[in-house]
């Protein structure tokens, strides 16, 4: 995976984490696998589509999620469910949104898709030929791990179907 | 959801499973479901950016997916190995590709993400605010479950990549 794809990721997750835990984040050590990921309790997926293509996890333990969704909408917790589902996926979208806002400046075009949460330990996602890079953060609620598995889109951002047509070819 | 999306990938998932199984498949009862999906054995997951914009699931047990990739592959699988995971995936890919080329033809256009495979039973799959129309494809090798979470984008908010704005990010 191309490193110029990780930058964003992290400044945008210490840009957005810093900001609504109001805590500092350190972050830990980076990693790539493989092989398949085996889930946490909790893992927000985001998929990338354009000039950059791929998915981005960012898992958490319960206990985690539950602090994360505590701070970030000011209401006690226990759980994840119902509102502070909404609330994990909604912070994957924001970290996901600023880092391809920060693509884009970079010449990387790219449009996200809405998250998707997956609750349950043990199951194991394959992101098939395209390897992961592994971005632990420590956060005040407790780590949150960032996964890219991103390439280089293959058709430059656009496809055919989706250029306009250009005014001089149109019938007037 | 707007129905009108749910024929698209019906079609393209008859062809294909036509094409690439030699299976005629058939439709069973559609349903609406608003809760988390609880997984089967094997789930492939591709994202949908775009006018039409939101998340696929092709739900099946492991023998169906051996059944499926042993008819496209042309050999006989017995372990869910990671060229099997590929063969599931690309079905989902072809299928949601092929769908996306209807959805341009009926004037949506829109993008598709890489699939990726989740291996694991009862975890659930919530795609929060997105309700889910599943529709079970029943062919001679398994039964195929596609879950369909899909929104239409609203006019003017398309995400397309050439209608992508700059935003300004203010530095601190």
């Amino acid at each position: 995976m191309n490193v110029k794809f990780l930058n964003p990721f992290v400044e945008a997750a210490y840009e957005v984490l810093t900001a609504e835990t109001r805590q500092e984040v350190t972050r830990g050590d980076l990693k790539l696998e493989n092989g398949t990921y085996l889930t946490d309790d909790l893992t927000v997926i985001l998929s990338l589509v354009g000039a950059v293509e791929g998915t981005v996890f960012y898992s958490m333990s319960a206990a985690t999620g539950a602090k994360l969704a505590t701070i970030l909408m000011g209401e006690k917790f226990d759980a994840v469910q119902g509102l502070a589902q909404s609330g994990v996926a909604e912070i994957g979208n924001v970290i996901t949104g600023r880092a391809s806002m920060k693509l884009s400046e970079a010449g990387f075009e790219t449009t996200i898709s809405p998250p998707t949460l997956l609750l349950g330990k043990g199951a194991s996602i394959s992101t098939l030929d395209v390897p992961r890079l592994i971005v632990p953060l420590m956060t005040v609620a407790g780590p949150v791990l960032i996964h890219l598995a991103l390439r280089q889109g293959s058709a430059n951002g656009l496809r055919a179907a989706q250029l306009s047509i250009p005014k001089a070819f149109q019938v007037p | 959801m707007n129905v009108q999306f749910l024929n698209p990938f019906l079609l393209a998932a008859s062809e294909v499973l036509k094409k690439e199984i030699g299976a005629e498949p058939t439709r069973g009862e559609l349903t609406l479901q608003k809760s988390a999906l609880t997984t089967d054995d094997v789930t492939v997951l591709i994202h949908l950016v775009g006018q039409v914009y939101g998340v696929v699931m092709y739900g099946m047990p492991i023998e169906t997916s051996l059944n499926f990739v042993s008819r496209i592959l042309g050999q006989e699988f017995t372990e869910f190995d990671s060229l099997a995971q590929s063969g599931v995936a690309e079905l989902g890919n072809v299928i949601s590709g092929a769908a996306t080329v209807k959805f341009s033809q009926a004037g949506y256009q829109s993008n598709i993400s890489p699939p990726m495979v989740i291996i694991g039973k009862n975890v659930q799959v919530s795609t929060l605010d997105f309700p889910r129309i599943v529709v079970p494809l029943e062919t001679a090798y398994g039964n195929l479950m596609v879950h369909l979470a899909l929104k239409e984008a609203a006019p003017g908010s398309n995400s397309a990549p050439e209608e992508f704005v700059k935003l300004a990010v203010s530095r601190a």
